[in-house]
């Protein structure tokens, strides 16, 4: 019998992406949304105690089968009855009953898989507890019998996804993992497949900061006036991800735009949601403003105030010094706010501009004795960014290594949960 | 939700994607029971490939399933399916209906692909019965479907009913037990007056009833249960009622997994929110650290480091 594909499942805070291995794009990427019914609150307290012994065909309602997951659950937000929960919470699971039942619907409904035929790869952010594990491994072997389970760390998935890149050349798992969703960006060194722990560096600007960014440059500006005030966070959006670039100089870029704005701006069409009254706006400065908040986070926020190269030379410079040198080689890119338009040329840039001036005061502090070779820093931007993660997941678990790593039902049985707390890192050699 | 639908939905949404904006894709998937699709663009972007490997398509094509294709499908069937895969479609975006309804029930009935070779045996079944009950007896041969590695279903039309016997294997001990009170549950819920019409359900684990007793090659181990359920003429009298019947039957193994699998979940949430429950009191039963403070005579106060 030829083995069924295996199923990558990515639950980020914000988005689920689920799929089968060895496709390049996930079948289903949805919000990690679950509406049930009743309000939240109450539902935490438990669900409700079946009604009284008898025919439980007859007595006992099917509440926990009355829910929606996904964009369901949220066109399903304002059904009276019916209230939105996010399971997951900074990457973290916060609620396993909803999490568990949230699987149930993505297995059956959505993949229409029989979970006793495939394995499973799920993925967890570093830093997860080992308890969080065998949580996830008591959920899927003993609730759905799955055949074999891998839970593997994103930041390890991202760099294995920037093997499809033509310039990287050796298929290494060392390197920093700049990881920007929508909420957070986490800045992971990982050495030889693992994360070191202790150095890794959140920073508090992501992509919801970005649109919320140009929203206030749109209304300084005044162009906001004639947009809805409901859709113009939406518009923002649109805004970002459509017409935004990283510019290498931000005052070249001021006076480009002020010598020539017919041949900069962009007019962007957007029409009312309920009404469907047309309207247009002009997208100037917010172009390279947008992602210049990463290298220049004090035109947003006051309270956050290191731009992203400095925090990436931080972290590599708290890492084992016999790493350092890979960690600088291999800086990957993933998540979606990293896809902005030079974004990968911008980094290394300033990157290498902070490692020369280092190396030159060393060199200076040291009496020009002895120079250094340099340090090669290399940011590596690839197609598959937006979803890396989990193609990543998808690229390994289409390897023919990937069943021996997996723990297996047989094994669990055997070992009980606490056998999840360790996994093999994939490809290496021991 | 309760039923499991009958369509792939990863089918309905690339389809529905693709005919609003044609792009290259390649993507493989499964269904339940081993289904394995693939879904490609070998050619140009306009003419998409759907292929399906099914287990049991040698049992399927005996009992008449190309010819059901070829009903539904009609010109987008391939003579000739890629290589690995059993079946394949051949779908021309560009001559795709228009926008609308038309085009909803077109990505539908392709999605749907799954459902409709497995209907085979029923509709034949559905058809001998007919021609069995003019004749008054006799009985319709026993048709075996092997749709997963050690279960089959089996499908007999008599004079007077059809017959579909499931047969499936439970991995786990838990399972078996569990879908033994399922199965109870539900020769019970017949009783009730405001089902008297479903089909008649009967259960045994481990002896196989007596229609497909003399097959050979049964298992006999512990771990299998055979469930079934017996169709009368009016489960697919007419056309709409049959369709039904069909596409509800055939997910009935999945179905009946699926609702194992959500009554444990179900279980587990309430052994957690117990769980919570005794924490709680266990946190009231802690001794209380006296807090109080203590003075000497004197009237100092002693403070601890």
């Amino acid at each position: 019998m030829s083995v069924l594909a295996p199923i990558i499942c990515d639950n980020g805070t914000g988005f689920s992406k689920i799929g089968f291995a060895g496709n390049s794009d996930p079948s289903f990427v949805f919000p990690t949304a679950i509406a049930t019914r009743g309000p939240a609150a109450q539902a935490s307290r438990g669900p409700s105690v079946p009604a009284k012994p008898g025919h439980l065909a007859s007595k006992r309602g099917v509440e926990d089968l009355d829910f929606f997951i996904g964009d369901e659950a949220l066109a399903n937000a304002k059904t009276p009855g019916y209230a939105v929960s996010y399971p997951i919470r900074h990457g973290i699971i916060d609620n396993w009953d909803y999490m568990e039942r949230y699987w149930e619907q993505v297995i059956f409904k959505y993949l229409r898989a029989e979970p006793e035929d495939h394995y499973f790869l799920l993925t967890e952010p570093p830093l997860n507890p080992p308890e969080n594990r065998e949580q996830i491994a008591e959920i899927f072997f003993e609730s759905f019998n799955i055949k074999g389970l891998y839970i593997a760390v994103q930041a390890v998935l991202a760099l294995a996804a920037s093997w499809s890149s033509n310039r990287v050349t050796d298929r290494t798992l060392t390197g920093t993992v700049i990881d920007s969703g929508d909420g957070v960006t986490h800045v992971i060194p990982c050495a030889e497949g693992y994360v070191i722990g202790s150095a890794i560096k959140h920073i508090p600007i992501a992509g919801r900061d970005i649109t919320q960014f140009v929203l206030n440059l749109m209304r300084e500006r005044g162009e906001m006036t004639n947009v809805p005030p409901e859709d113009q966070l939406r518009v923002a959006g649109k805004v970002k991800e459509n017409y935004s670039y990283v510019c290498q100089d931000i005052v070249k870029e001021f006076r480009k735009y002020d010598a020539e704005p017919y041949k900069y701006f962009e007019r962007y069409e957007g029409e009312h949601s309920v009404t469907g009254r047309k309207y247009s706006l002009d997208v100037g400065y917010e172009r390279f403003l947008a992602p210049e908040i990463f290298f220049n986070p004090e035109i947003y926020s006051s309270d956050f105030l290191t731009p992203l190269p400095e925090i990436v030379d931080g972290v590599i410079q708290q890492s084992p010094i016999d790493v350092r040198r890979g960690l600088y080689k291999n800086i990957v890119l993933s998540g979606g706010s990293t896809m902005f338009q030079h974004f990968g040329n911008r980094l290394k840039r300033d990157l290498k501009q902070l490692v020369d001036q280092r190396l030159e005061a060393s060199a200076l502090a040291s009496g020009s004795a002895q120079r250094s070779s340099g340090v090669e820093v290399e940011v590596i931007s690839h197609k598959r960014q937006r979803y890396a993660v989990w193609y990543g997941g998808s690229l390994l678990a289409d390897l023919p290594g990937f069943y021996q790593t997996c723990h297996t039902k047989a094994q669990y049985d055997e070992i009980g949960p606490s056998i999840c707390r360790r996994y093999q890192i994939f490809g290496s050699a021991t | 939700m309760i039923l499991l639908e009958s369509h792939n939905v990863i089918i309905q949404t690339a389809l529905s994607e693709k005919l609003a904006r044609p792009s290259s894709l390649d993507v493989q998937f499964v269904d339940y029971d081993g289904v394995r699709f693939r879904l490609s663009t070998p050619e140009r972007k306009t003419a998409v490939l759907l292929s399906m490997n099914i287990r049991c398509w040698g049992d399927l094509v005996k009992y008449g399933a190309l010819e059901i294709l070829k009903r539904e499908y009609g010109a987008l069937l391939k003579d000739v399916p890629e290589p690995e895969y059993n079946v394949s479609l051949e779908i021309d975006l560009e001559q795709a209906p228009p926008e609308g309804e038309a085009r909803e029930a077109f990505i539908k009935s392709v999605s749907l692909l799954k459902r409709n070779a497995l209907a085979a045996p029923f509709e034949l079944a559905f058809r001998t019965q007919k021609e069995l009950e003019a004749s008054g007896s006799g009985q319709g041969e026993l048709m075996q479907v092997h749709y997963r590695d050690e279960e089959a279903i089996y499908v007999q039309a008599s004079a007077d009913r059809v017959t579909v016997i499931f047969s499936t294997v439970f991995r786990e001990e838990t399972d078996h037990v569990l879908g033994k009170v399922f199965l109870q549950e539900f020769v019970d819920a017949r009783r009730l007056p405001t089902i008297q019409n479903a089909p008649q359900v009967l259960y045994s684990s481990r002896d196989p009833p007596l229609e497909i007793r003399r097959v050979p090659g049964l298992r006999d181990t512990e771990d299998i249960g055979y469930v079934t359920f017996v169709l009368f003429p009016r489960h697919f009298a007419n056309a709409t009622v049959a369709e039904g019947t069909i596409s509800h039957i055939q997910l009935f193994r999945d179905y009946l997994h699926y609702h194992i699998k959500c009554s444990k979940a179900y279980m587990h949430s309430r052994m957690r929110h117990r769980v919570s429950e005794f924490q709680k009191v266990l946190n009231r039963a802690k001794a209380e650290v006296a807090t109080a403070e203590r003075k000497t005579v004197s009237g100092r106060t002693l403070v601890s480091r």
